[in-house]
């Protein structure tokens, strides 16, 4: 019996240490002005929450980060604004979800300087009642990147066709290995697949360019990619793959990373990318390519006369679950980062990140030449909108994906067969549940 | 059929025998090659990664340059060494108390028979098969509402409640393979059950609960779905701060890769430590 | 005999299977994770499962082929190391700290470099065949050969993990058997098949079973390596349900499917179970 003892002790201990590592771990007392900010960790991210922490300390407020990784950001903070966690009182808000939170976010249309923002990029963040759910943070657009050491100012491709020829053109003379190259996998598409395809007059879903769902539930969420405009855009592709040679074969399996790792090493003369890699490839740590690095608008297809971009916005938002006196003080910094032009101006030399505050533009536009070609070739174009607003947004993206990249790594007489499953595909993603 | 056998062994005896020493001694510096080469190839690699300046991490074969500048940035990154000692602590612990907590359960499914074994078997068992991704959400639940969401125990006790698992059954196997009766043996000279547990059965068992400690240190050390969702910044561990260089615009590897290259330095020291214990086990 | 286990039974319940169960229940409701409204659906995520085509033709097969080449090759890696390492020799402690590097970085980290190391343009592998001639392969943009890249990086990642188990259960052996069969001078493969295999048959058991479990829901290899492209040609059941609950965050259809593989791998492993087990007691 008594060598029962031991091993009662054994387990006892076990639960002892288990316990004082709880106690332990518990957070400190939150002291009553401090927000904890919850973000990917992304250098926008990052500088725009310098900004807020300007402001908090002359607010006297102190600002912790919480990093959720970008796999499980949607999931995980989903989890926390259902539970009603006050775990978190600002987060990393996006287009490619704004629909998803409405109902757990609070308002934001009295947040100061919230009028002098761009207007298209927030249709992603409307409530039911018409009222807003975002505070901007910088926007996120894609851009043409060329190699302006290899291609004159005479030669910069506006149409797709040139873009094959140019690219051939410098391969063939052995001064690069690769015409363009681009993302395709999954969560990549608008760097190869999209941009042609809406440069080509074609979308998703019918009608083009339509985002409200109203009106895209009257057509029946039907989707348009086995049409002649869209099949032309992956007739394109497998032909730059498997014919015309001017971007990799595996370029259905590359991401930002493969994309720009190429395009950096100097192997690449043109691709499509956020804006906001303009530092990276000109950073000569960092890229081959640095100092040689031209933007352009998108080069169009057979079905545009001028090119359309997307322009969409990164931002902040408020949780409801957060006490109305932390919801306040929220509001009241983002206010202040909004209003916060020399701190915009910052964030832009330091990350590249186009500032939400479209006086901050025109101050830009004067006195930084980079600003002033961006404007050109994103701002001032017509725009389009890189998701769809509603829930089964993910669903219709993979589908997609699946299937355009099913007809690109299959025969090419195979292509219309593939599409036409994959139109049906995407239908019964937007349409489940 | 013994003479087929004898013939089998026979045969192999020449072929060693023709081997021998020489022979033998290349074939097994050829396996050691081959081994290090299979092995340590890749780790060269990620090491030669983290070493190479920005434009050159992918093509690491290209250029001659290296840098130490991507461990800098990371060491500048906020809260690491908070999140090393973080992940240490939590490793250290979970493989501790799921060591106390289960040694006595695997020894319990081997040598005992009737309904609690098998039942506690069947759970194990059962629970065992649903994959992770599908539960971690409810698990953040139960955090939640335990209140102990971003703090040690909130971490610790999902990690033990997957070794306990782990630990129980593959403890199971290794007593099934000791044989019992010199358990027996020593409860007819007047020992009890827990004693001959303790002097009999538990020290033939030490290189598995070396091994198990090991491998379940390295599992939680390197564990990134739990530390993700279960953690917050009081709790941050090491698999959260390298998933933070993987952004929605692309993934810093040259910092993820230095990064990784640091995390082996405590992974390697523990298995040097413990895997002594595997080797030396009975024959002290 | 209850309290042997009443420690490891509640972290287990609290932590293991109240969130399972948690997520048995979302099975049969309309539950996405943004919705508050859950409503009870019965069968319908199931029955919804079990009509997808490409559940049924790619993704069960894809996840039983990876289950068993990975555990299969896996296993015989594994023994062959750990009958390497089961000797004498200098340097026994640094070859087996080698052998045990790529348990030694996160799973999430070895997918990772093995993804750029078989990149067709800038990877190691591709720059190797270049120069000897092969040219670049797009790796894994067809189904088999990113298939084969899975595998590789899998097996890479669990050979090490059966190898020190398997050396631990080689040293918790006893001696005297081994000293008989030498003195009887048995051949090194007789003595292996006819004396090491049966007495390490219970550990082999285990080990097969816990891992045959864990490969039947491998997740961050696969969705880091192919993201179970090109087209879902190589997903496995885990990247379905995580594709279900983390992407399209419905949970409701997301736990159907991670239970509906949980009770296909619970009948396949116990099935395996129970005959290995039969084997051994012949073999007894």
């Amino acid at each position: 019996m008594p060598k029962r003892k031991g091993l009662v002790r054994l387990q006892l201990s076990a639960a002892l240490a288990i316990w004082a590592a709880a106690s332990w771990g518990s957070p400190a007392a939150q002291a009553e002005e401090t927000l904890n900010i919850c973000h990917g960790g992304h250098p926008i991210m990052v500088a725009s929450q310098k900004i807020l922490d300007k402001w908090a300390k002359k607010e006297s407020v102190k600002l912790t980060t919480t990093l959720i990784a970008y796999d499980v950001y949607v999931p995980k903070v989903t989890q926390m604004l259902t539970t009603g966690s006050a775990q978190c009182d600002i987060i990393w808000h996006n287009d490619d979800w704004g629909q998803l939170w409405q109902q757990y976010l609070v308002t934001t249309d009295d947040v100061a300087g919230i009028r002098n923002v761009a207007k298209q990029p927030l249709d992603a963040f409307w409530n039911d009642q018409h009222e807003l759910t975002v505070i901007p943070m910088a926007h996120t657009v894609g851009t043409f990147f060329y190699r302006k050491d290899l291609i004159s100012d005479a030669e910069v491709p506006k149409t797709f066709a040139d873009m094959v020829q140019i690219g051939q053109k410098l391969q063939k003379e052995g001064k690069v290995k690769w015409g363009y190259v681009g993302g395709m996998s999954f969560n990549n598409t608008w760097f190869t697949l999209w941009w042609t395809m809406w440069n080509s007059g074609c979308d998703i879903f019918k009608p083009i360019y339509e985002r409200d769902n109203k009106v895209l539930a009257a057509n029946g969420w039907t989707s348009i990619i086995d049409q002649p405009c869209h099949q032309q855009i992956v007739d394109f592709w497998w032909d730059a793959l498997h014919k015309d040679r001017i971007a990799p074969e595996a370029t259905t399996t590359y991401g930002r990373n493969e994309a720009n790792a190429i395009f950096m090493a100097g192997d690449a003369a043109m691709t499509v990318a956020d804006s906001t890699f303009w530092g990276d490839y000109n950073d000569k740590n960092k890229s081959r390519a640095a100092g040689n690095i031209g933007m352009v608008p998108y080069p169009i297809g057979p079905g545009r006369s001028k090119p359309i971009t997307w322009l969409d916005i990164w931002g902040w938002a408020i949780p409801k679950s957060v006490s109305p006196a932390h919801q306040a003080l929220a509001k009241k910094l983002l206010g202040e980062m909004l209003t916060d032009e020399d701190g915009q101006v910052q964030m832009w030399n330091e990350t590249g990140g186009p500032p939400p505050n479209v006086r901050v533009w025109d101050r830009l536009t004067a006195s930084d030449p980079v600003f002033r070609k961006l404007k050109e070739v994103v701002f001032d174009q017509d725009h389009a909108h890189s998701a769809y607003y509603f829930a089964n947004w993910p669903r219709v993206h993979k589908a997609y994906s699946d299937a355009a990249i099913k007809a690109l790594t299959g025969k090419r007489e195979d292509i219309p067969a593939v599409l036409k499953e994959g139109a049906k595909a995407v239908h019964d993603a937007a349409v489940a549940q | 059929m013994m003479a087929l056998c004898a013939k089998k062994s026979d045969r192999r005896y020449r072929w060693t025998d023709a081997l021998a020493p020489g022979g033998r001694r290349a074939l097994f510096l050829l396996a050691t090659i081959a081994i290090v080469l299979l092995f340590l190839g890749p780790i060269v690699i990620l090491v030669v990664t983290s070493l190479r300046p920005g434009w050159a991490v992918f093509y690491i074969y290209r250029g001659t340059d290296f840098t130490l500048q991507n461990y800098r940035d990371v060491l500048a990154t906020e809260a690491v060494m908070h999140a090393f000692v973080n992940s240490f602590l939590v490793a250290t612990l979970a493989t501790i108390v799921s060591i106390g907590v289960t040694v006595s359960s695997g020894y319990m499914l081997s040598r005992f028979r009737g309904p609690i074994p098998r039942a506690w078997f069947g759970t194990i068992y059962v629970f065992r098969t649903v994959p992770y991704i599908s539960w971690v959400l409810p698990l953040y639940l139960v955090c939640y509402h335990l209140g102990i969401y971003d703090t040690y125990a909130g971490i610790l006790l999902p990690h033990i409640a997957v070794h306990i698992c782990f630990f129980s059954w593959i403890m199971k196997g290794f007593f099934d393979g000791i044989d019992p009766s010199m358990e027996y043996a020593a409860l007819i000279d007047g020992c009890t059950r827990w004693g001959a547990f303790l002097r009999v059965a538990l020290p033939s068992a030490i290189p598995a609960i070396a091994a198990l400690g090991i491998l379940s240190w390295l599992y939680t050390w390197n564990e990134f779905l739990f530390a993700l969702i279960l953690t917050g910044h009081n709790t941050a561990l090491i698999t959260v701060t390298m998933a933070q260089f993987v952004t929605e615009l692309g993934t810093a590897w040259n910092l993820m890769s230095a990064m990784a290259v640091m995390a082996m330095g405590p992974a390697i020291i523990i298995t040097l430590f413990a895997q002594k214990y595997v080797v030396r086990g009975l024959r002290i | 005999m209850l309290l042997l286990i009443a420690p490891a039974g509640i972290v287990l319940v609290l932590f293991q299977i109240v969130p399972i169960v948690f997520g048995a229940n979302a099975s049969f409701r309309d539950w996405q994770l943004f919705n508050p409204a859950q409503t009870w659906v019965g069968l319908k995520h199931y029955l919804y499962i079990l009509g997808d085509s490409t559940f049924l033709t790619i993704v069960l097969p894809n996840t039983f082929l990876l289950t068993f080449l990975s555990v299969t090759l896996s296993l015989i890696g594994g023994l062959a190391l750990a009958h390497y390492l089961h000797r004498n020799f200098a340097g026994q402690w640094l070859m087996q700290t080698i052998i045990l590097l790529p348990q030694m970085i996160a799973p999430v980290i070895g997918a990772m470099m093995m993804r750029w190391v078989f990149n067709d343009q800038f990877g190691v592998v591709a720059a190797f065949l270049d120069w000897v001639g092969f040219g670049p392969i797009s790796w894994l943009a067809q189904r088999w050969p990113s298939f084969f890249i899975v595998i590789l990086t899998d097996v890479w990642i669990w050979t090490p993990w059966f190898a020190l188990i398997l050396l631990a259960g080689l040293r918790s052996l006893p001696r005297e058997p081994f000293e008989a069969a030498q003195i009887d001078a048995a051949g090194a493969w007789r003595t292996f098949t006819h004396l090491t295999l049966p007495m390490l048959r219970p550990v082999i058991a285990v080990c097969v079973l816990i891992r045959s479990i864990d490969a039947f829901r491998t997740f961050d290899v696969v969705w880091i390596l192919t993201g179970g492209g090109p087209a879902r040609s190589t997903e496995v059941f885990s990247i379905y349900t995580y594709v279900e609950t983390f992407v399209n965050l419905d949970f409701g259809r997301g736990s159907a499917a991670a239970i509906i593989g949980a009770l296909i791998i619970l009948v396949v492993a116990g099935a395996m179970y129970k005959v290995a087990g039969r084997v051994a007691d012949v073999a007894r």
